[in-house]
């Protein structure tokens, strides 16, 4: 990743921090709402390379444990979304079945989301971090998962469009 | 990285790994930068909340409609603070007269007890996903607003200030896992642990089995030495539950909280709880069924219409 594309993908993501926030953090939705930056880091994963996406989800990581909200420890939510993230590449890359199916790629991102925050609450227990009761932790992660599932179909273009134009002809939706 | 870059995308992905356990370590360790960054944050966030919180407002009361099912939140609202208000009037009827000549406003929790609040508008919720029940509200350092003072609502105790920065601070909710404060039974004053379950439903673990507690037992806040972080005689919620368990060695039950922390809009910080102790002041007063008139109807046929 150049400079210049790694500069401008920071910036994207301080805007989609910035937007989980200021507002879909206020919206209160039910099921426990979703996760822009967990989604929109492994969509643009999905998309790239898997070096590309390590250090895309160490960008959106970085900032999930900059956030006040963040109940586990800096650098937790960076490790996880690190390696998330470069899954998340590493499967997609060279695989035109999979990162040109828009379908595969929703249902990709959505189990990834899902993935993502059950290894946040088993790491979580291990670094000492409450996470509730055990039924509160289903509904939450059920909740993301089914949030996932109907967001990800809506950014999915923007993101493609995005990252076609930072990265090339990388993505082939 | 197919054209004999992989080394170096391996170097990458490890070097990442190694900063992200770095972090973690530094910030398990409790070094105060990492604290510093977040707090800067923060700070930089602060306005967006507060602007993200204006735009958001129709939109929340939306989905707040759709996941009540039709009700519409101005009227949970109005009936909420008619409720709050007609408890605090029952209560005050019941209090001396000289205490409610004090009192400002009926739907003043704090006012009764005498405590100097500062009155704030939640400008955040804490995100989910992250398993923490916090809130963050629009004043900071500068309206005098510092960690471990007590937030309230109408209805009893919120939470408690975590952090605290310029124009802002974040509270960490009643609800959170992490949540601990004493509390006693008003009436029989047992007291006892309450923690947070991540729901309204919270836990008590009583320190002794000397009495027995029931379903509707009020609970109040203890108190903590100068008043931080909790000052004495907040309501916090009522026994919903009893765990009857043979042998367990203390009694433990269930409470529900009282504020309804998926609709909290305003909170006030505690400032000052002053000298005095409110006591059982505090506790709600169950709302008295109004008695409905029987009306009794004798009817009397006319003669004249007997004789048609």
């Amino acid at each position: 990743m150049l400079v210049r594309q790694f500069s401008i993908s920071t910036l994207i993501f301080v805007f989609v921090f910035l937007i989980q926030e200021s507002v879909i953090n206020q919206l209160r939705l039910p099921g426990g709402g979703f996760s822009l930056p967990i989604l929109i880091a492994l969509t643009w994963a999905a998309l790239s390379t898997p070096t590309v996406g390590a250090l895309t989800g160490f960008i959106s990581g970085f900032f999930m444990d900059l956030s006040q909200s963040s109940s586990g420890a800096m650098g937790h939510w960076t490790l996880l979304m690190i390696l998330a993230c470069y899954a998340v590449a590493f499967l997609g890359f060279g695989n035109d079945n999979l990162r040109g199916n828009p379908i595969t790629n929703i249902i990709l991102v959505s189990s990834a989301s899902v993935l993502c925050l059950v290894a946040f609450v088993i790491t979580g227990f291990l670094l000492g971090v409450s996470t509730g009761s055990f039924s509160r932790v289903l509904i939450t992660i059920l909740g993301n998962g089914i949030w996932a599932f109907l967001v990800t179909p809506l950014i999915l273009p923007v993101v493609t469009r995005l990252h076609r134009a930072l990265f090339g002809n990388q993505a082939h939706i | 990285m197919r054209y004999g870059g992989e080394g170096r995308a391996r170097l990458l992905l490890i070097i990442l790994i190694v900063t992200s356990l770095f972090l973690i370590t530094l910030d398990l360790r409790g070094v105060k930068i990492l604290d510093g960054v977040r707090n800067g944050t923060q700070n930089v966030l602060a306005p967006f909340q507060k602007a993200g919180s204006t735009v958001v407002t129709p939109f929340r009361n939306f989905f707040s409609d759709v996941t009540h099912l039709g009700r519409t939140r101005n009227q949970i609202e109005k009936l909420k603070a008619d409720n709050a208000r007609l408890r605090n009037k029952l209560l005050e009827r019941k209090s001396a007269d000289a205490q409610l000549t004090q009192l400002k406003s009926v739907l003043d929790l704090a006012g009764k007890a005498g405590y100097k609040v500062l009155a704030t508008r939640v400008i955040s919720q804490g995100a989910s996903t992250s398993f923490s029940q916090t809130i963050t509200i629009d004043a900071g350092t500068s309206s005098g607003v510092r960690p471990n003072m007590t937030v309230i609502s109408g209805e009893g105790l919120v939470g408690v200030v975590k952090e605290s920065f310029l124009n802002s601070a974040l509270v960490m909710l009643a609800t959170d896992p992490d949540f601990k404060v004493g509390v006693r039974i008003a009436g029989t004053q047992q007291i006892g642990i309450l923690s947070g379950r991540g729901s309204k439903r919270a836990e008590l673990q009583l320190l002794d089995n000397q009495k027995i507690v029931k379903v509707g037992d009020v609970l109040l806040a203890r108190g903590s030495t100068n008043n931080r972080p909790f000052v004495p005689g907040i309501p916090i919620g009522v026994i919903s539950a009893v765990d009857s368990s043979a042998g367990s060695i203390a009694q433990s039950a269930t409470v529900m909280l009282y504020p309804n922390f998926s609709a909290l809009g305003v909170v006030s910080v505690v400032l000052n709880a002053g000298k005095n102790n409110p006591g059982d002041a505090l506790v709600p007063v169950a709302p008295q069924p109004t008695p409905v008139p029987t009306v009794t109807i004798y009817a009397t046929p006319t003669p004249s219409a007997s004789a048609k």
